[in-house]
């Protein structure tokens, strides 16, 4: 892939990222008292509304592609070798499906899964 | 007045196990350069110590040198604009040593011409027999005009911190003189170059630390240069297409 | 200094490049915060997957548990935790308002144009215009982050 290409998921996602953890962090002390944000009765009333479902959602995949690109082209920049770039670029992708799948589950579960005490 | 006190690094990987500070006294006087302080010092005390220069006016670019910890060209850093007292003379980082302060500036070269730094036109015998002129206006000439006072010195990629540690990365002489000739009214190779510049090593490695604008002895401004590089890489247009670039013009046949 | 072949000692300044960047320019420094915060949060949010994981019972759970999160909140919410916080949310308004000056440094809008140069030489691209941009990260990461504080240890919360 063209390396431009790349760049500019990452000045995309880097766009949504500002948009989306503004507003991750003003709900979490803003817009609810910190406590009430944090507690379990006001989490799962937000994730069984969906729209605040898939926010979360979209914050995971934005924040964990930026992260993980970013880190990409700091390994590149470290070292030059051919099995070092082709394990970087690999190991990138997979630490993305990896920790957006876990992320997922987490968003599933919580909207869909049965409530337990 | 009291003697200058000059540290020079001095280093010979053939003879040397590591490199060693190495203190000078030297007399100092109105107006002195660190390149004056440093000729003293090998033809009065040192006759050993490697140093390469040559114009002494700023215009060569031989003389790059890291002085007090940042890259400077010694013929026109001012002994008294560093204090006046202490001058800690060492070779430019990211450049291997040949000997004290001379550095290898072979794959610097290199890295300049892998950028094609020339007018590129679709018309070789044209270019190589010219009929005509290609006529640049003053509007032109200022979009380019600044980036074409490098003096290939090295002092930019010297500060730059993805040199640093990547040996495949142009460095911002380079990737300078690529937006120079790509923006060049005449030139008609700018998406070859830009294309060439669309890879892992590429110009997208700049993170725009600016080190190297900030260490440039001639206002190049290569900062500037790569980040309006940038944006011709991303759309994959060059600044101007093939057939945008000046025609050949003939002087009237009469009238002159 | 390791050799080079040909009897030369290569000199790359390798990670201190990245890291030290003491006698350069302030967006040198910027450089240098933008790269350690960028790590830094990556780091949280894999964190912060695992301890949020814990609403659903943990990394293997299966649906929304109040004692699993009861457990975790009991981990996480106390003075170290908000104090991590705290500077999470420094570093993440540092890293967003700074990139925000990369994206428009990188993309040419912030610079200036090329023009004829004068002595003394002062680089365009160094110039306030993408500059004030850096102390505008560093204003509102502090001014968020001294919120964040009084929320979390003011009693706010």
């Amino acid at each position: 892939m063209r390396e431009s290409r790349l760049m500019l998921l990452q000045y995309i996602t880097a766009l949504l990222a500002v948009a989306l953890v503004a507003v991750h962090l003003l709900t979490q002390g803003i817009i609810y008292p910190y406590s009430t944000a944090i507690s379990f009765g006001t989490i799962l009333s937000l994730y069984r509304n969906g729209l605040y479902a898939i926010f979360l959602e979209a914050l995971l995949v934005v924040v964990l592609v930026h992260g993980f690109n970013g880190v990409r082209i700091i390994l590149h920049e470290w070292r030059q070798t051919a099995p070092w770039s082709r394990w970087v670029d690999i190991g990138t992708v997979v630490a993305i499906v990896a920790t957006v799948a876990f992320g997922s589950k987490t968003v599933i579960l919580a909207v869909f899964g049965g409530a337990s005490g | 007045m009291k003697d200058l006190k000059l540290v020079v690094q001095r280093f010979d990987p053939v003879k040397d196990a590591s490199p060693k500070m190495v203190e000078y006294a030297v007399p100092k006087r109105e107006g002195m350069t660190v390149l004056d302080a440093l000729l003293y010092a090998r033809d009065y005390v040192d006759h050993s110590i490697g140093l390469r220069f040559s114009c002494r006016q700023a215009s060569c670019g031989s003389c790059g040198m890291k002085i007090n910890g940042r890259p400077r060209l010694a013929c026109y850093t001012q002994v008294e604009e560093l204090g006046g007292e202490k001058v800690v003379a060492q070779p430019m980082d990211n450049f291997a040593i040949i000997k004290d302060l001379v550095t290898d500036l072979g794959s610097f070269f290199d890295k300049h011409k892998a950028v094609t730094p020339r007018l590129v036109r679709e018309d070789g015998e044209e270019q190589e027999r010219p009929t005509g002129e290609y006529l640049m206006t003053p509007g032109e000439l200022s979009k380019v005009l600044q980036f074409t006072y490098c003096i290939k010195c090295g002092l930019c990629t010297s500060s730059c911190p993805t040199v640093a540690t990547d040996e495949r990365y142009p460095g911002p002489q380079a990737l300078t003189q690529a937006y120079r000739y790509s923006a060049d009214a005449r030139d008609q190779g700018g998406a070859e170059r830009i294309a060439a510049l669309d890879n892992s090593h590429g110009v997208w490695r700049c993170h725009f630390a600016g080190s190297c604008s900030y260490v440039c002895p001639k206002g190049v401004d290569p900062a500037l240069g790569i980040q309006l590089l940038k944006r011709h890489v991303m759309t994959g247009k060059p600044p101007h297409a093939k057939d945008e670039a000046s025609k050949v013009w003939k002087a009237p046949e009469s009238g002159r | 200094m390791s050799s080079e072949g040909g009897g030369k000692a290569r000199n790359r300044r390798g990670l201190s490049g990245w890291l030290n960047p003491y006698h350069y320019n302030f967006e040198r420094w910027a450089y240098v915060f933008q790269r350690v915060t960028g790590i830094a949060i990556l780091a949280y949010v894999i964190g912060h997957l695992g301890d949020t994981s814990f609403f659903v019972g943990g990394p293997i759970g299966t649906g929304p548990s109040q004692s699993s999160w009861t457990f975790i909140s009991g981990i996480v919410e106390n003075s170290f935790g908000h104090l991590i916080l705290v500077l999470v949310v420094l570093v993440v308004i540092f890293h967003g308002t700074n990139g925000l000056r990369l994206i428009a440094s990188e993309m040419g809008l912030i610079l200036g144009r090329p023009a004829s140069i004068e002595y003394p030489y002062k680089p365009r691209s160094l110039r306030l215009g993408q500059r004030a941009l850096i102390w505008a990260a560093i204003i509102l990461a502090v001014v968020g982050a001294a919120w964040a504080a009084m929320i979390l240890f003011g009693g706010l919360a």
